[in-house]
Parts: structure tokens; sequence; C-alpha cells
């Protein structure tokens, strides 16, 4: 059972903290990074790393929006619903990205490119409805431009 | 310790001077007033104010405080609702809020009557709600494993399960998934949830949402009986309630003994009353007609062929005990032998040298001790499993805790224990490791010193090493006998004769043999002593291979349906009582029967004050003379491959085999080896792997890589061990 470099890097992440399993979020952050989302392989690497329980780790896992318990597409588009977000016309960016996708919320689109999820507060509140395009920001945004949006996404 | 500072404290106008820290709802206890609790418990450590409900008003904060979060200050004063409406409606206001996904479905829950929602909603609740949509629904119950059901919507998110499983069990299986008002009690992938004190959350829960599966519908509150006794399944004796229901035994709850148990109980002791009416329990004395054929006899008879079986063999008489005697079945049974047939010879398990007994200390002191050290191969946990719980509570309160034994803090090689014991005491040669540990030990104050081994010289290895060190007031040994009351039926069999007696004999014939209990027929001596025996007199709760060399076999009791006095591993003798009415006389008055055909009264009730309860304690001194510890194990192991270490798990016996629900916590055909030795063979956990012992028997197991464990050895529960040598061979398959 050779050890595995998700391993290793854990190691070296919880090093820097006086109690170690204080390092499970970036544990966690390393883990959906290596395996795209947290499958319960993926959480049992973390927490066999960790010294916890799968469980535990699935817990904290679980509590987070940024962590994928569900596998997810190659992008994320992250639409925030928050209150301030939802003032200026989320639900209407959110439909019109649920329309041009052909999926809902939550889901990933059939050819396994593109993921749609709503999300808490993005910290951009004077400037909603602000959407996370593969962790980039892009604000404000308007049905008018969920189009233009996909279409760069699915250039690039 | 210095006295703590009092402060002055007022309660609902009702002042106290009460020591500085002490939590709220103690200080208004202390004042008579009750403050309404759903999260509040302090065995669980820090509160975390969940529930709110114990909502009160405190002076100068504008805001209603969570009481169970607060400590007493001076000049504080406290309303709760019993003198402020504020604090009243706060109270009522929680309550309609932890009702609304409530489904108040109390008629046909097993909380039903017991259940504190139930009860402080009748006595603080609004009586009314308002909530008109339906209600949260789940699948239920779920099993969350085949001991404890879970219904989801029965639950409050009050989280003392969760934290019982994170910080006193520390097994982190049982969990709060997702957040807020999302949040579901889970384990990990509907896995089940497998540990050994998971029963507890069932007792913790404060509504019907975790129920032991054993319970579910078979008794009401207003038609049980709940007899106080001590659990009999482990050295440790927790005390217990035994709910009764129609002369049978429905339910184990813990009945909290401070010092003892902390109101902690193992699934073991939880649940394994289900044996009581096993499928091949015996109920009638049997008398063996051809080989291995038993017919039923009568008692008379049985008593008769007993005092002849006996009688005829003058004296040649062995005795083997299980260890779960009562001190009075014990002390019978060794007067019957030792003054009616003068024979001095038994098997006595845990004969522990009264030299222990100079150390004695609370298990709750292990919690107080500023350094812990456990010895031996034996997880503690599978020996004594509270004990592994007072250690933890150590760790939690700043102790340091180290183990020594081949997957501990320390790493050494099976069968150690004497030789660490030796360098401890003796660090003067020591190698430096256990010479700085033998300093910091000298330097400590409050030592725990746990033995969790084969009992070297009975006990008095340990005790040498407990003065060497200079274990004083506040230290404590705790030598961890492999039986529930190994020390009362040894000191009981003592104190029948002259000293310990004899080994049995090395061969030749015996005229006859006693296995007293199920225990003492699982015991490979004891099987090997019976095909040399004329007569084998058997007392056994269950039929099977333990069972079938004897002449005549007599219906055992559990020690659910016995009375009398246990001592645990402390030395504390503790009270048992009958719970239920065996089906049948019980051993004692067996006995009596025989003995009064040979002779020797013998009372049949256990009302004479048994010799086995020592009055004075020897003092702290060091024991006499030591025995030479085997040679130590090399290094690299003196044969090829890897070096074996078996242990007894928990679960295994007579009385918890035959418990189906406890099946899955039976231990697993597996084998645990070091990373190093699993990264060298490419070996995986949940690979399937074959070990071959030095015999050539070979067997698949499944592998599980265990990190803690030293290189070079590999662990197998005694179950999956039979065939193996010392060292075996293991590869990949």
């Amino acid at each position: 059972m050779p050890e595995s470099d998700l391993y290793r890097e854990i190691q070296r992440v919880a090093d820097r903290y006086p109690v170690r399993r204080s390092a499970i979020m970036p544990a966690l952050h390393l883990a959906q990074g290596k395996h795209g989302w947290l499958s319960p392989d993926a959480l049992r690497e973390v927490a066999d790393a960790l010294d916890l329980s799968p469980a535990y780790c699935q817990a904290v896992a679980s509590f987070y929006d940024m962590y994928h318990l569900e596998p997810v597409g190659r992008h994320t588009v992250e639409v925030c619903t928050n209150i301030s977000c939802a003032l200026v016309g989320a639900q209407q960016v959110l439909e019109a990205f649920e329309e041009e996708l052909g999926v809902h919320a939550g889901e990933t689109t059939e050819d396994g490119e593109i993921t749609l999820r709503t999300i808490e507060c993005l910290g951009g509140c004077g400037w909603g409805t602000v959407v996370a395009v593969d962790h980039r920001y892009r604000e404000p945004v308007k049905p008018e431009d969920v189009p233009g949006i996909l279409e760069e996404l699915r250039g690039g | 310790m210095s006295t703590p500072e009092l402060v002055t404290v007022t309660v609902d106008d009702r002042e106290i001077r009460i020591p500085k820290g002490t939590g709220l709802i103690e200080t208004a206890l202390a004042c008579g007033v009750e403050i309404p609790v759903f999260c509040y418990e302090p065995r669980l450590g820090a509160p975390v104010g969940a529930c709110r409900m114990c909502l009160c008003e405190v002076e100068g904060m504008p805001k209603l405080q969570a009481a169970c979060t607060m400590t007493a200050q001076d000049a504080l004063v406290l309303r709760t609702a019993q003198t402020s409406e504020k604090a009243a409606e706060g109270q009522r206001a929680i309550l309609e809020f932890i009702l609304l996904n409530h489904p108040l479905d109390c008629p046909d829950c097993d909380k039903g009557g017991e259940c504190p929602l139930q009860d402080l909603t009748f006595r603080w609740g609004p009586g009314n709600t308002r909530m008109h949509f339906p209600k949260r629904t789940f699948d239920k119950p779920i099993p969350i494993s085949p001991v404890i059901s879970l219904d989801r919507e029965r639950c409050i998110l009050c989280y003392r399960c969760t934290r019982f499983s994170e910080g006193v069990a520390e097994d982190m299986q049982l969990v709060a998934r997702n957040r807020g008002a999302q949040s579901i009690i889970a384990t990990f992938e509907d896995e089940p949830y497998r540990a050994h004190f998971s029963g507890n959350v069932t007792e913790l829960c404060p509504v019907g949402a975790l129920l032991p599966a054993t319970y579910r519908f078979r008794a009401r509150p207003w038609e049980i009986d709940n007899v106080p006794t001590v659990c009999g399944l482990c050295p440790v004796g927790c005390n217990v309630w035994a709910t009764t229901r129609e002369g049978k035994v429905a339910r184990i709850l813990s009945r909290n003994h401070p010092e003892v148990d902390d109101g902690w109980l193992c699934d073991k002791g939880r649940f394994t009353f289900d044996h009581l009416r096993a499928d091949d329990r015996i109920k009638q004395p049997l008398k063996r007609v051809r080989r291995r054929g038993f017919d039923p006899v009568a008692w008379e008879e049985a008593a008769e062929e007993a005092a002849r079986g006996l009688g005829e063999a003058e004296g040649s008489v062995v005795v083997a005990f299980s260890g779960g005697e009562t001190n009075e079945q014990a002390g019978a049974l060794a007067r019957l032998a030792r003054q009616g047939l003068g024979s001095n010879a038994a098997i006595v398990p845990d004969d522990l040298d009264p030299a222990v007994d100079g150390f004695r200390a609370p298990l709750a002191a292990i919690r107080d001790a500023e350094v812990c050290v456990v010895l031996g191969d034996e997880p503690v946990v599978d020996r004594a499993p509270v004990v592994d719980l007072w250690l933890r509570a150590a760790r939690r309160a700043g102790a340091d805790v180290i183990t020594i034994h081949p997957a501990g803090s320390i790493g050494v090689s099976p069968g150690s224990a004497a030789h660490v014991a030796r360098s401890l005491a003796e660090p003067g040669t020591a190698p430096p490791e256990f010479r700085e540990l033998a300093d910091q030990l000298r330097d400590t104050q409050r030592v725990a010193l746990v033995w969790s081994g084969d009992d070297h010289d009975r006990g008095r290895r340990a005790a040498a090493l407990a003065a060497a060190l200079g274990l004083g007031e506040g230290s404590g040994l705790y030598v961890l006998p492999r039986t529930p009351n190994g020390r009362g039926v040894s000191s009981a069999w003592r104190a029948a004769g002259e000293g310990r007696g004899e080994e049995p004999p090395e061969d030749g014939e015996i005229g006859a043999l006693i296995v007293s209990g199920d225990e003492a027929g699982y015991d490979p001596r004891v099987a090997r002593l019976s095909e040399r025996a004329r007569f084998v007199l058997t007392t056994a709760m269950f039929m099977g291979d333990h069972t079938l060399w004897s002449h005549l076999v007599l219906p055992g009791t559990s020690y659910l349906e016995r009375d009398g006095t246990v001592v645990n591993l402390e030395g504390r003798a503790q009270r048992q009582r009958r719970a239920v009415d065996p089906p049948f006389p019980d051993e004692l008055e067996f006995f009596a029967e025989v003995g009064e055909r040979l002779g020797l009264p013998v009372s049949p009730r256990p009302d004479e004050p048994s010799p086995a309860l020592q009055a004075e304690l020897p003092p702290r001194s060091r024991p006499g003379a030591l025995s030479e510890p085997a040679p130590p194990p090399s290094p690299n192991g003196t044969g090829p491959g890897l070096e074996l270490v078996t242990y007894r798990s928990l679960f295994s016996g007579p009385g918890v085999e035959r418990v189906e629900p406890l099946a899955f916590q039976r231990p697993r055909a597996e084998l645990e080896l070091s990373f190093a030795d699993a990264d060298d063979r490419g070996i995986s956990t949940g690979d399937a792997v074959l070990v071959v012992g030095a015999d050539g028997v070979g067997r698949e197991l499944t592998a599980r890589v265990n990190r803690r464990l030293r290189a070079g050895v590999v662990r197998v529960a005694d179950e999956h061990a039979d065939g193996f040598a010392r060292h075996v061979e293991v590869g990949k398959v």
C-alpha cells in the first residue's frame, strides 16, 4: 500500500497546525482537487491521512457549500441567490441559466460539461447579481448576459 | 487543593453562596429551582447551548441568556421562568419551535411516558401550536445499527448523541450532516454504527429519535419494573437498571455510579441480556446415558447422582471456576470441595496477589491522573471497556496517556509487558526511552497504572512497579482481570481452605471434575482435564462442545438471575440483585442439596457474609519475590515471518455469541498489519490475504492496515487465529 501523493500533501498541510485535525478543510480541498468531488473514497483518504473518521470528514464537508458531495461537471456556474442578489433579480438570472442549459439548479448538463448551482453570499453585494464561473466572479449579471457567458465557457 | 472562592448569586430572589464557576443550572438547583434543559449534559463536556430550553433573564443583560452556558459569578442575579414572564415567554416560544416538526406521535413512541420532551412540554409548553403547514417527513425508523433505530422526524437536534460520539467515546461515527434546519443525524454512507459504546446514545437522546431496536414496542413505562443491579459481563462492574416486564428482562439501562462507570455502558453490557432466552438454554438437569447422549432427570436424582459421583472421587476432585460466579456461589462450591470433599485443586482465573490491593483507587481517579500508563497486549476496551472511557477522559483533561504494547504510543513486541515493567522499576540498565519515562513517573504526583494483559506473577509484577514508582495518594494501580468476578472467586476459594491450594494434577486419572459455568467449559485446559476425569459435573447455561464431556449437566444461571456480591477490578464489592427468576433452582440451592447429602451444610441463600470481602487493605508496599520474565522476544522475531498477537474481543463469549442483534459486533475475520509490512507486500485495507502459520496451516483473512501497529507484528482476534503459531507468513492472495 504505497502512500498516495494526496496523503503526503495532507501531511505537509497538517504539519502547519498545532492540532492536526485543524487541517481538515484544506485537506478536503486537496482531495476535491484531486478527485473532482468528495466521493466516499476521497473522504476515506482524508480520514486516513488525518486520523479522523470518514463520518466526521463527511459532516464537515456537508456543512460548507463549496465542497461537492456529488460529482460535478468540468465547469461550475454558481449563482448567488442570497438577499442582495435576490433583490436585484437573481431568480431571473438563475432561470435564464436553467433554460439555456436545460438543467435545474444542482444538476449537471448531460454532456458532463457544466454544473449549475445556487450559492450563498459571495461578498459582492454592491454588484448583484454575482455569478461565479469556475470560481471567477462575473458581476453584475443580467438575464440577457447569460447566453454570452455560456458561449464563452463552451468556446474556451 | 485550595478551597474554592465563594460568590453570591441570586436565583429567583433566593440568595446562595456557591463556588465561583459552578454552572447556573446547578446553582439554580442548589436554590431549589429547576431550569429545564435538553442539550445540557455535563458528562458530554463543555455546554453548547444548542436547544435554548434553559433561557433565563440575567440582570444587566438585555436579552434572554442560555443559562447552561453561564457560570456563577459574584452578584449575578438570575430570573428563571418561575419569576420572569419574559423568560417564561421565551421558553414557551422555544418549545413551540422545537415542536414545529416534531410528529407528536407519543401514543406509539417507545419513549412516551419517560420522555423529557413530553414532560417538559407538559410543564412548560404553550399547549397549542400555530403550525398550519405540513410537517417535515423522513423515512423511519432507520436502523443506524442492528441495535439502534433512528427516527429523524422526532429528532430535535440537541446534538447530545454526536457530542457523545465525538467527545466521550471518540469514535466519531455518529455525526450531524448538512447545516441549519437541514441537519440530520447520520453515519458515514449509512454504514452501521459499529463501536463499543454506541448504545449510550439511546439513553442520552431526550426524545424518541434514537431508541434501542431491541426494546421497540416491547413495553410501556407503567408496566415495567427497574431492578437495580450490577453488570456481570466484565470486571468493571457497571451499575445498571434491569428493566423487566412480566418476568422477562426487556432492557438494560445505566445506573450512574460516578466512581465506577460515570453512567456509561458498553454495548455488551447493554444488549447481551437476550441470551437468557437463547434456544439452546439448558432448563433441566441432564444425565449422560450413552456416549454423547443426554436424558433429562429430576432434580432429586441429579443431586443424588452428583453426591455419588463426587463422593466416589475420594478427594481427587478438581474445581474449574468461570470467574463469573458470585462470591457466595464460589464460596459454597469452594467449601464443598475443600472442606467436604477434601480436595485442594482448582482452576481459578484471576487469582491476583493481595499486594495489588495496596494500590487501590477508584476508577474515577484515572480521569484526575496527570500521567496514565497502559501496559499489556490486550486492548483495554475489549477487556474492561469503561476503563477505556476513563483513559480518554484523562487525555481530554490534559493527562499524558502512554500506551506500551504492539499498537501503543511506545510500540513493543508482543508479550513484553513484564520486561517493560522491570525496565521502569529498575531503570538503571533500561533503554533511554524507558529511563526517561520512569523519571517522569517518579516526578508525577498522580499516576494511573493500567495493566491489561497476562497477570504476570498474579499481578505482583504490576504491584512491584507501582511500589518502585512510589505510587501514593491520588495514584492507582488497575490490573484488569480476565473475568468479571475473578477477584471475588479467587478470594472465596482462598478463604475456604489453606491458601491458594494446588494446581490440577498434570497427568493421571481424576476422580471428579466440577466445571462451574460456560466460561470454564470454554477453557481448553478444562477440556483436557475432562478427558481424564471419571466424573464430570458441569453447570452451564447452554449446550455446546463444552458440555459434551459431562456426566451430569445442570442448568446454570446468568448474573441477571442471581442474588449475591461480586468484586470488580478496583476490589470494590457490589451487590447483584435478581432481576428475573431463573426457571429452575439456582446453583447455590443445588450445591446446598449436594452438601447436605455429603454432610456439609451450605446455605441455599446468599445470606452468609462472604469471607471473600476483605476488610483491611494491605499497605502500599513491594510484593514478595518475583519470577524472572520470559526471555524477551528478539526485535525481528525469532522465527520467519511476522509475529502474531491475538486478543479476545469484547463481543466474544458464550452469552454474547447467542445474541443475534449483536452479531454485527463480533470480531471480523481480519488481519491487522502495520503500514510498513503492508507496504512491503503491496497490501491495502480490504485486500484478501493468506496467512500461513509455522505449522503450515493457512487461512484467508481480510487485511486492515493499522498505522499504529509496530512493524513486524500482526494482530488477529482469537476466533480467527485458530491453528496459527506465534509467527505467520502473510501474502496477498
